[in-house]
């Protein structure tokens, strides 16, 4: 069992080898440090490694493990947070310097909740700056790169939270989804990025991007630890006011039935989200709708709303929002704001209120129409995007015959289930020709997100959707066991 | 509907309570060079389309909240 293979295992696998005492959280602390330290400056996943504070808490670990207190899954478990997410003690950054007046008073709940399971926290991930944007660029902090290829974006906006995970820096993360900001890098990454229902996790101590449509997701190595982040997450919290006060399922038990999917019917909406999309992606999706039909799900064709003005609705939510939550900041501290948020946010000051009350209706229009297809179906699948990782520099994509920008093509279909609040899911579909990720997405019922799992989970049990480890860990390892410095690829400026 | 003029803009910063846009940016909005915004006179030209949709009194959305369904 090497260190290579540790920092690929997923929560569960960690969780057995703590608990049969083949390693100790210490030791597996130190293991993702190291890492981290070796990793940060070619990932760039990170804007802060807290190793003193880590290495306490998986000592606290190791105690409870002794005393044999065991406070469930994600006991030592490493996990790293984006830099939305207050961490008491550290300064919330929104991956700008200079941007935080000084370090948290208090853990975000979701923090606390993690710590009370006995989880680790290695530090916090880097984004692009206050979430603003796709492809993760960020003037401070580097651009985190894609585990498949350097050369590439992890996507954003929780680009280190992916990067963190996929490089093998840590097991899991946290993240904001705003348009598809966890679900985005996590599969362009290889990895499962869960959204869940809007106020299923409380977001209280999360910087915000935009109230209407900002929800708390997880990146993970499988659906099963995602389930398990889940069920420590999910909680109504009434100091939020968005959060929900629905009961909590049981995420976990579901996931290892393996009775068939008989009696579920799986929503295809070809309209759109199969449309100006790679081949490849088409076909991997096509493949996993076949795989669920063989595992006794139906498969239906479904129609959602009209999506022509979708992004015009939620660009009209979420800039006047954003430009309110940082009005403060905007005029004491510009210097922190780089030029493209800085133009959005103009953008925001100058949509008129009605504009922005229609939107906001227009959402409850969604909201009812995509609920009326879901009273035929349990879950949707469409692609996760319709492109793989783009290149370092890409500005615009032209996908059979639909020239747009990169960022905008890389939310296409996932920004529409935030204005919705459907649960949703990306998990992996396959490699494609150029060795990079393919992931689908399946969408649920409000608060479904146990029926969601579990449909991933099927997807999961293929082992022609599994994705290899990232050829870059076997590189970096060859070139740090050589004593060479750095990772000996070939690598384009980040930013 | 008009084409937006960047002097639109500007004389809205001076007498409705803005905050302080350069110049630089309020060109961007009129007529994007740098590719960091697609343009608001795409989305002014969107927002008046989307004017001729009777929402009746649907009101805007807030939180969610589970559906009972008959196969649930």
């Amino acid at each position: 069992m090497s260190d290579g293979d540790l920092a690929f295992d997923s929560a569960s696998d960690l969780g057995r080898l703590l608990r049969a005492r083949r390693i100790s959280a210490v030791e597996l602390t130190q293991l993702f440090l190291a890492r981290a330290e070796a990793l940060n400056s070619l990932s760039k996943a990170f804007t802060r490694v807290t190793e003193t504070e880590a290495l306490k808490a998986a000592k606290a670990a190791d105690s409870a493990l002794a005393r044999g207190d065991d406070p469930g899954p994600l006991l030592a478990i490493p996990f790293t947070s984006k830099d939305m997410i207050d961490i008491a003690g550290q300064p919330t950054s929104g991956g700008a310097k200079g941007f935080a007046d000084g370090p948290a008073t208090a853990d975000a709940p979701v923090i606390a909740s993690l710590r009370a399971a006995g989880a680790v926290s290695l530090g916090k991930a880097n984004l692009h700056a206050f979430a603003y944007g796709a492809t993760g660029e960020n003037r401070d902090f580097g651009t985190a790169v894609n585990a498949y290829d350097p050369g590439r974006l992890a996507g954003g906006s929780s680009s280190g939270s992916a990067a963190s995970v996929a490089f093998g820096l840590a097991t899991a993360s946290l993240g904001t989804d705003t348009g598809g900001s966890v679900r985005v890098p996590a599969a362009l990454s290889g990895l499962v990025g869960l959204k869940p229902t809007y106020g299923r996790i409380s977001l209280r101590g999360v910087l915000p991007f935009s109230w209407s449509l900002d929800h708390l997701g997880t990146i993970t190595r499988t659906v099963r630890d995602a389930a398990a982040l889940l069920q420590c997450l999910a909680a109504f919290d009434p100091q939020d006011p968005a959060s929900a006060p629905e009961p909590v399922s049981d995420y976990l038990s579901p996931l290892g039935d393996p009775a068939p999917l008989t009696g579920l019917t799986i929503g295809v909406p070809r309209r759109f989200f199969f449309e100006h999309a790679d081949d490849e992606i088409l076909a991997a999706a096509e493949a996993v709708l076949l795989s669920l039909e063989g595992a006794g799900a139906k498969v239906r064709e479904v129609a959602l709303p009209e999506m022509t003005h979708a992004r015009t609705v939620a660009l009209t939510v979420q800039m006047p929002e954003a430009l309110s939550l940082h009005a403060s900041h905007l005029d004491r501290k510009p210097e922190v704001y780089s030029d493209d948020f800085r133009a959005g946010l103009a953008l925001g000051q100058f949509i008129l209120a009605e504009h922005f009350i229609r939107a906001k209706r227009i959402m409850t229009l969604y909201r009812r129409q995509t609920e009326a297809v879901f009273d035929g179906v349990d879950v949707l699948l469409t692609p996760a995007t319709p492109l793989v990782a783009p290149e370092f520099g890409t500005v615009s994509t032209k996908i059979g015959g639909l020239e747009e920008p990169v960022g905008n093509a890389m939310m296409r279909f996932s920004t529409f289930f935030n204005m919705t609040g459907h649960p949703a899911i990306t998990l992996p579909s396959g490699l494609s020709s150029q060795g990079l990720p393919m992931s689908v997405q399946l969408v649920g019922r409000y608060f479904d997100e146990a029926k969601l799992l579990r449909v991933a989970s099927k997807v999961e049990e293929e082992e022609r959707f599994r994705l290899p480890r990232p050829l870059l860990h076997r590189q970096e390892k060859a070139a740090r066991e050589d004593g060479a410095e750095g990772s000996g690829l070939t690598r384009r400026p980040a930013s | 509907m008009d084409p937006l003029q960047r002097e639109t803009l500007l004389r809205a910063c001076r007498q409705l309570a803005c905050h302080d846009w350069s110049d630089a940016e309020i060109t961007e909005l009129v007529a994007p060079r740098h590719g960091i915004i697609t343009g608001f006179q795409d989305l002014l030209t969107q927002q008046d389309a989307l004017r001729a949709l009777d929402l009746g009194t649907l009101p805007p959305a807030e939180g969610v909240r589970a559906k009972v369904r008959d196969d649930e």
